[in-house]
């Protein structure tokens, strides 16, 4: 099966360099000589069907991958160092992408994939996907190189086969984990795909907004999956970590959150230019940074340029990560500079009380929160080239920065929508603004009357702001429904409800917009209750019990246990809350015979309010008892909520409009009347 | 076995990709007037959005008539040219 991988691999790359190469030289034909016979159009077919055939060979080299893991074939070198005899069935399957070679893999047939449906779905403008495909065929060409040269998957142990793997990183042996980096990876692979659109559009000087359109979906389907593996991780590192936190500020988290800030803006940006032609040469730069960043983000977790919690996937391969950077930069430059008049904007900003100011405002600040983070990230590297020693940035220095940041940024997500475009006048910022504004003050009001004391440190004060804020922009984004579900109302004479429900497929975009906002209201607020976050560290043999908050913990029992895969120690604790039993948790320290690497199992009791988190230590090598850290962590649980919360409103924004479902025929003449906003208002309108 | 399913793989491939087609899709240069009729479906929409916004009561009347005379000259403008365009290729 190994060398059945190898081949497939192998023709991977030799499908993937016929589809560059056949690609390149019928588009260049048909661009030199438009009116010639169909020999290009037939080349440039051939060359897609090649890149349809890729994903087949590199689907062949997944599923060899996998076979090989659960058949336990040890003498796939890959395998004998990421799996092992006991390993459960689901983390077999995850050996796929739990090391170097195996995550390449899966880059390359995630790749392969998007290309796939790509290419399958090139009617939409034939022209345009045979750019977008042979562009995107020069990454898989890079991505099936390493598979080829530097870290090839299926390469053969050399001497005898051991009987059995060394086993899976125990850090990775958790339920998330079969999800967590698939879904990264999804949306890391899946910039490409705008990236090669826009890239091609470029190229080409496609006239007009169009490729916008046909990539609007996959670029949201690609921001939905980053920001679930972003949060996947977190939730991850929160539950398997065993430090009470979920974003510690690692340089492989970082890498994640960059590309994901710079598809943030792309995604709103874009607007501007679907809608007024404004910011071409913005947005271009933007999805190109946006993949770039998607790439430097492989080279710090592969490279080992910077220490992190992801150091499992260190490797030598980053010089060719470096060279495909810059030539990913050479061509990205090369083409705009060439190209740079066909990105002329078509209208200018008219006033700095306008959507677009705050489109441009929320651009501007996601970008210098990316740019501090890739400082942060990559001062390490700077430091050591520099002063020759290596100088690490801590979480202090991002969440100084990162903090207020993220306050402005969610006051731009409350007062973006109730702006107009073009300008606002005080008059209409007066009328929009009066509530959002005052549950606002009221929040904050009402949180310092209830005992928040936002001059005693800063973190206080941020929590307070973020909770003010939260408030102003529900209310901001409820009155906007509202307002819109009135209408409708008025015009239908049903009850609010369905109007609401109307109102939103009639521009699903829109409205799924503002539940994805609400999402980050929820996030936000689950973010500020860190400020209260409380810990408490004691040795608990039998009966010993310590009370944190409204809880009081007593030791039931502290044994150990003992599997094929891992021998364990855990504590039982009875939990009482005021008083009265509540649950029993059983916080655990695992120790995995394959890999000799222990790992902590946390016990968490979530909810609305807290979180109680309980983990299990050690024990003290003096008294031979087990050391218990308990963690109160507040409102945890609404990080989580909110983001089903923003996945539900980007799936609904994937949604077609519902006259656009219906087929309704689009308007042959400007409505005339204000009147005729209503039944048409399934436009683009944002 | 694994010989055979490494032939299978490239026979099969070798044959989807260079099964000769009886027609090739056309790869087509987009037009200015196909370019305009999307601009025009744009502004229409921007127009329709601003009537949706004016009538749930999110701009003061003159605000919205100034945005609507705006956005209605900028359609007048794409119209115009499609029109022309349009004669031009019925001349032909």
């Amino acid at each position: 099966m190994a060398a059945f991988g190898s081949f497939a691999i192998l023709l991977g790359l030799v499908l993937c360099a016929y589809n560059l190469l056949a690609g390149t030289v019928a588009l260049r034909q048909i661009a030199v000589h438009p009116d010639s016979t169909a020999m290009p159009e037939r080349l440039a077919e051939t060359a897609r069907r090649a890149g349809i055939g890729s994903f087949v060979a590199l689907t062949c080299a997944a599923f060899a991958l996998v076979y090989c893991s659960f058949t336990n074939n040890f003498s796939v070198s890959y395998i004998l160092h990421h799996s092992n005899r006991a390993l459960p069935l689901p983390y077999k399957f995850a050996a796929l992408w739990s090391g170097q070679e195996g995550s390449l893999l899966l880059w390359a047939w995630l790749l392969a994939g998007y290309g796939f449906v790509l290419r399958l779905r090139h009617k939409v403008d034939v022209k345009l996907t045979a750019y977008a495909s042979t562009i995107l065929a020069g990454i898989q060409i890079f991505f099936t190189l390493l598979l080829v040269f530097a870290a090839p998957p299926f390469a053969l142990v050399q001497g005898a086969v051991p009987a059995d793997g060394f086993g899976l990183n125990p850090l990775l042996q958790y339920p998330e984990m079969v999800i967590h980096p698939p879904m990264l990876y999804l949306g890391y692979v899946g910039f490409s795909v705008p990236f090669a659109f826009a890239l091609g559009a470029l190229m080409m000087r496609y006239p007009g907004e169009k490729w916008i359109h046909i990539t609007r979906r996959w670029t949201m389907v690609t921001w939905l999956f980053l920001t679930f593996g972003i949060f996947l991780g977190a939730h991850w590192a929160y539950s398997v970590l065993g430090w009470g936190g979920y974003w510690g500020w690692d340089p492989v988290e970082n890498a994640s959150l960059m590309p994901w800030l710079t598809g943030t803006a792309f995604l709103h940006s874009v607007m501007m230019q679907e809608k007024r032609g404004m910011m071409k040469a913005w947005n271009v730069w933007l999805i190109f940074v946006t993949f770039m960043l998607t790439i430097l983000g492989t080279l710090l977790t592969r490279s080992g340029l910077v220490s992190s919690v992801h150091a499992f996937a260190e490797s030598s391969i980053g010089s060719w990560f470096w060279t495909f950077e810059v030539i990913t930069l050479s061509v990205c430059l090369f083409t705009y500079l060439r190209n740079r008049d066909h990105l002329r904007t078509e209208h200018q900003i008219e006033s700095l009380v306008s959507r677009e100011s705050s489109f441009l405002f929320n651009n501007l600040v996601l970008l210098a929160a990316c740019f501090t983070i890739l400082w942060g990230t990559l001062f390490p590297i700077i430091s050591e080239y520099v002063q020759g020693n290596k100088v690490t940035v801590g979480p202090p220095f991002y969440n100084r920065v990162a903090v207020p940041i993220g306050i402005f940024l969610l006051f731009l997500t409350g007062i973006g929508p109730v702006l107009a475009w073009r300008s606002t006048s005080f008059k209409s910022v007066r009328k929009n603004f009066i509530l959002p504004t005052a549950a606002g003050v009221l929040t904050a009001v009402v949180l310092m009357a209830a005992g928040m004391r936002p001059w005693t440190d800063v973190g206080t004060l941020y929590s307070l702001m973020a909770f003010s804020l939260a408030a102003l922009v529900t209310t901001a984004i409820a009155s906007e429904f509202w307002r819109g579900a009135r209408v409708i109302q008025r015009h239908t004479g049903k009850n609010l409800l369905f109007s609401v429900v109307q109102l939103t497929r009639r521009n699903t975009r829109r409205y799924g917009g503002y539940l994805v906002h609400i999402g980050v209201v929820i996030v936000f607020i689950g973010l500020a209750g860190s400020a209260f976050n409380r810990s408490k560290e004691r040795e608990m043999g039998f009966h010993d019990s310590m009370s944190i908050g409204p809880y009081r913990l007593v030791c039931q029992s502290y044994t150990q246990d003992s599997n094929a895969n891992y021998d364990s120690e855990y504590e039982l604790l009875n939990v009482y809350q005021n008083g009265k039993f509540l649950l029993r948790m059983s916080p655990e320290r695992r120790f995995y015979h394959a890999s000799q690497q222990t790992e902590t199992m946390v016990a968490d009791h979530s909810t609305l309010q807290r979180d109680l988190y309980v983990v299990y230590e050690g024990k003290n090598p003096d008294t031979d008892q087990p050391i218990i850290k308990v963690f109160i962590n507040p409102l945890v649980a609404w990080i989580w909520i909110g983001v089903i919360v923003m996945a539900l409103g980007t799936l609904l924004a994937l949604v077609p409009n519902m006259s656009a479902a219906q087929g309704t025929a689009p308007s042959r003449r400007p409505p005339v009347r204000a009147e005729e906003g209503i039944p048409q208002a399934a436009g683009v309108g944002d | 076995m694994i010989f055979a399913a490494c032939a299978v793989l490239l026979i099969g491939i070798f044959i989807y990709v260079f099964y000769p087609q009886r027609k090739a899709e056309e790869q087509t240069q987009k037009t200015r007037l196909e370019f305009l009729r999307e601009r025009k479906d744009v502004v229409y929409e921007n127009l329709r959005d601003l009537n949706f916004e004016y009538r749930a009561g999110k701009y003061p009347e003159e605000d919205y008539a100034a945005q609507r005379a705006a956005l209605e000259n900028e359609a007048a403008q794409i119209v115009a040219e499609i029109d022309f365009l349009e004669g031009d290729v019925h001349a032909a």
